[in-house]
């Protein structure tokens, strides 16, 4: 047994553990703490299954951002004073049954992917193929933008709709107000001044790997949401009421600049979402990176737009 | 599988920032309050990570891959201090500050 192996079996009994814990805890806070937790071993678990794209968004997003995201709600129950209600305790009789099937499904599900001859013409080994023919070195990318462009379109159109409807939630409410970290602390304005041009510069080097190795759009996106984050959270950018014609542009960017180069391939006598070369492939992963980047920092701060603080 | 000197030294360094991670860890699960806590796991912490990042930085034997290290290590001491000095401040402007009242 090499430590390959070991350190997988480590990961596989701690993810279990801990969702365990997760779904039978005690206490909110430590619920939470214990599930940003999970989402950091399940990117653990995609960097060994050798999947580093999968790894780095299930890092910034499934522990960073959905971690930051909870611990605001916590603060916002807490504030309400119904933090202190611990989740029911009652167990369904149902659970137990329902638990044992599921673990029956997914085993039968992994016991005969085991069995799997590789087929010669499946879709992956394809994409390997052509992929020399669409200039990108990136299987991932490759898929997402040349093979399976329909699908990462909608996906934007997803997160549009998403915003839209928290906007409409939001109704004509006041802009959320969110507890700050007082910037007086000589400190948080330092990690600020440090930290904010350091994650552009990350989501740029990510946005421009993409196409050759891990990294693309929607990596690039999540590290910039977390510039975002800090400086919602730290006051810096403060919630406003209406969006503004630059907001609204931006959170339509990803969508308008996939679906006009998708389109106008139509026009030019090509297959609809053809790509007419690398240069749209960095205009669509940049216009995706910032309305991925603004959905989600807007979705945080609970606002319609974000801007300067007002003096 | 025949080790050399910097297989060695890098291995030999990557096990010692883990006893330092292992001690921050004992000290966080065994320290009494916030602020002994905090101390355990941000000093123990970041001597860990620098001593996993020379381990790495050794073992890989590029000056591209040390480099991007030191920045690793650099943030991560950012996000460390600033992270600890923010739970420490909360915990002493909390309802329980647990500190005796000898401020200068």
């Amino acid at each position: 047994m090499t430590i390959g192996v070991l350190v997988d079996v480590l990961l596989a009994l701690s993810l279990v553990g801990l969702s365990l814990q997760v779904v039978t805890g005690r206490a909110l806070f430590r619920d939470l703490v214990l599930f940003i937790l999970f989402g950091l071993l399940i990117a653990l678990s995609w960097a060994r299954l050798g999947a580093p794209d999968v790894a780095l968004a299930e890092a910034a997003i499934g522990a960073g951002l959905t971690g930051a995201l909870m611990l605001m709600a916590y603060r916002r129950l807490a504030a309400g004073g119904a933090a202190d209600v611990s989740p029911a305790r009652r167990r369904p009789l149902l659970a137990l049954p329902v638990a044992a099937l599921a673990g029956i499904l997914v085993a039968i599900i992994g016991l005969s992917a085991q069995g799997v001859e590789r087929v010669p013409d499946a879709a992956g080994t394809l994409v390997l193929q052509e992929l020399s023919a669409t200039g990108l070195g990136n299987p991932i990318t490759g898929v997402l933008l040349v093979f399976r462009g329909l699908d990462t379109m909608l996906e934007m159109a997803v997160l549009l709709v998403a915003l839209l409807g928290a906007w409409a939630v939001l109704g004509a409410a006041h802009p959320g107000r969110l507890h700050q970290v007082d910037r007086e602390t000589p400190l948080v304005s330092a990690l600020l001044t440090t930290v904010a041009p350091v994650t552009l510069l990350i989501a740029t080097h990510l946005l421009l790997v993409g196409t050759d190795a891990p990294g693309g759009a929607f990596q690039a996106g999540a590290v910039l949401t977390g510039c975002g984050v800090l400086l919602v959270l730290t006051g810096t950018v403060r919630p406003r009421a209406a969006a503004g014609l630059l907001t609204k542009l931006l959170a339509i960017a990803g969508l308008a600049a996939f679906a006009l180069i998708g389109v106008s391939a139509l026009a030019l006598g090509r297959a609809p979402m053809t790509l007419p070369g690398m240069w749209a492939v960095y205009l669509i992963e940049t216009a995706m990176m910032l309305s991925i980047a603004l959905t989600m920092t807007l979705l945080f701060a609970r606002s319609r737009a974000l801007g300067p603080e007002q003096r | 599988m025949t080790m050399g000197l910097a297989d060695l030294i890098g291995a030999t360094l990557l096990v010692l920032g883990c006893a330092f991670y292992g001690a921050g860890t004992v000290g966080l699960l065994r320290f009494p309050d916030v602020y002994n806590r905090l101390h355990a796991l941000t000093k123990a912490d970041n001597q860990g990570l620098l001593l996993v990042c020379a381990g790495l930085a050794v073992l890989s034997g590029s000056w591209g891959v040390t480099a991007l290290l030191a920045v690793i290590w650099l943030l991560g001491l950012t996000a460390a201090a600033v992270s600890a000095h923010l739970i420490a401040r909360h915990a002493r402007h909390g309802p329980d500050p647990g500190v005796s009242a000898e401020e200068p």
